[in-house]
């Protein structure tokens, strides 16, 4: 059996065909910087950047048209909007009311959520944005910079080790370092092994164990990957549930219900609150919000 | 602390107010915080705030908010056509039928900020000859653009 025959076998056990798909380019209005999207709009319009609005998201755009890249124009370059998939364009716009609250982004490169908590934000309180390679901080910082983002600070520090800065979280931003998908890589399943996943399911547990310590009693995670494997999504949302007194919240965003139901593995009935995204308008996604459990 | 800054910015005939005990230099670098950051910022960051700028070899080079915070002020500027406006982007100098309007100082040897018609600065340069002069000479050489970003993404990919 091949390495893709292996992987499509399992998405059919979860209820889904697989099948291609093409990505459209997707953009996302800094709206901090922009007083008037439909301003905005127009302008990219005139120079032929043909943009049709994306249903489930406020400010999220697909590029039907384009005679140049879309990080091509002086709008991009002031930080106007920015060039993000729209399924990655959800997870910052699940948390709960998060101006003026510290927020750690404990994977943040490169930058495209970052950027968008901010502006969520409105440039206010403080983000507290992580990662281990420092190429991929600089791309982050080159994106704080060009998005005029100042409410937040990087540090090159690994997300297991998070606990080092001493500071407590109202908010958490787990976005995983995962296997991804073969939407948004064509050579997904020549270069993806079954160990790759279990791999990253390990990390992911590790990186919420340690950022766990450090959320607010009345504090918020919203944990995603763009993988489409269990293991890195519903079995690690069970495993957090089981063992770091986690619950999950309910949320409301485009995406099918969460599996409860794993390849014979009955779940917690409560996983079915994340959020499954399979390739198609958009790639592959998982996401979920995790609250800390009442004491027993 | 910011005499870099300071001087640099005076070099546009203007002044900018910051906050000094909320600069915080890191290396070469200057940042500027806000005072929540500045109680996060006690171990060594990469990057926080908003980014002044860097000294190299004596030589002070802005960021581009620092920039932005000059457009917002009475600095010398230009504004460019569109034409001129993504040459500009792609580190071309200016010339003199691209600028559309001169706000300060039109002598030889003095800086300039260069903006867009949408009063978007697209960075800066020096004026290397007097903007009265014929059409087709180079009024603006240019010494920083936002055309850096797309250059730093080929650097980092």
């Amino acid at each position: 059996m091949s390495n893709k025959e292996f992987f499509t076998d399992r998405y059919r056990k979860m209820g889904w065909k697989y099948h291609t798909v093409k990505l459209k380019k997707t953009i996302r209005i800094n709206t901090a910087n922009v007083n008037k999207p439909s301003d905005l709009i127009k302008r990219l319009q005139k120079q032929r950047l043909m943009l049709t609005k994306v249903p489930f998201l406020k400010n999220g755009y697909w590029v039907e048209e384009s005679r140049f890249s879309a990080g091509a124009t002086t709008a991009y370059l002031t930080g106007l909007y920015s060039i993000q998939e729209a399924a990655a364009q959800i997870p910052a716009t699940l948390f709960t009311e998060p101006n003026g609250k510290t927020v750690l982004d404990a994977c943040a490169a490169p930058g495209g959520k970052t950027t968008q908590l901010a502006d969520l934000m409105h440039n206010t309180g403080a983000i507290v944005a992580l990662d281990i390679n420092r190429q991929r901080l600089t791309a982050l910082s080159n994106q704080l910079e060009r998005c005029q983002i100042k409410n937040t600070i990087v540090y090159e520090l690994d997300a297991r080790r998070a606990s080092q800065l001493e500071t407590s979280y109202a908010r958490i931003l787990l976005d995983m370092p995962c296997s991804g998908n073969f939407a948004t890589d064509t050579n997904w399943f020549k270069r993806r092994t079954i160990k790759d996943v279990q791999r990253n399911a390990a990390l992911q547990r590790e990186i919420l164990t340690e950022t766990v310590k450090m959320l607010e009693d009345d504090g918020e995670i919203i944990y995603s990957t763009c993988s489409l494997e269990p293991e890195e999504n519903e079995l690690n949302i069970d495993w957090a549930i089981k063992n770091l007194n986690m619950r999950v919240e309910e949320i409301s965003c485009y995406g099918q219900k969460g599996l409860t139901k794993v390849f014979g593995k009955h779940l917690d009935s409560s996983v079915q609150s994340c959020i499954r995204i399979w390739p198609g308008q958009t790639q592959g996604f998982f996401m979920c919000k995790l609250i800390k459990s009442e004491p027993a | 602390m910011i005499k870099p800054i300071d001087d640099f910015v005076s070099l546009f005939g203007t002044s900018i107010s910051l906050d000094e005990s909320l600069i915080v230099k890191k290396k070469d670098k200057y940042f500027l915080l806000s005072q929540r950051l500045k109680k996060l910022a006690s171990k060594d960051f990469f990057y926080a705030g908003t980014y002044l700028g860097k000294v190299k070899n004596g030589t002070f080079y802005p960021g581009f908010e620092l920039l932005r915070m000059m457009a917002e002020k009475k600095a010398n500027r230009v504004v460019v056509n569109k034409k001129t406006e993504w040459l500009f982007i792609c580190g071309r100098d200016v010339f003199n039928r691209g600028i559309v309007k001169v706000i300060g100082t039109r002598k030889e040897g003095d800086h300039a900020l260069v903006l867009n018609r949408y009063g978007e600065c697209l960075g800066f340069g020096r004026i290397v000859s007097n903007m009265d002069s014929e059409q087709d000479r180079v009024v603006i050489r240019n010494i920083s653009d936002i055309g850096d970003f797309l250059r730093r993404e080929t650097r980092t990919h």
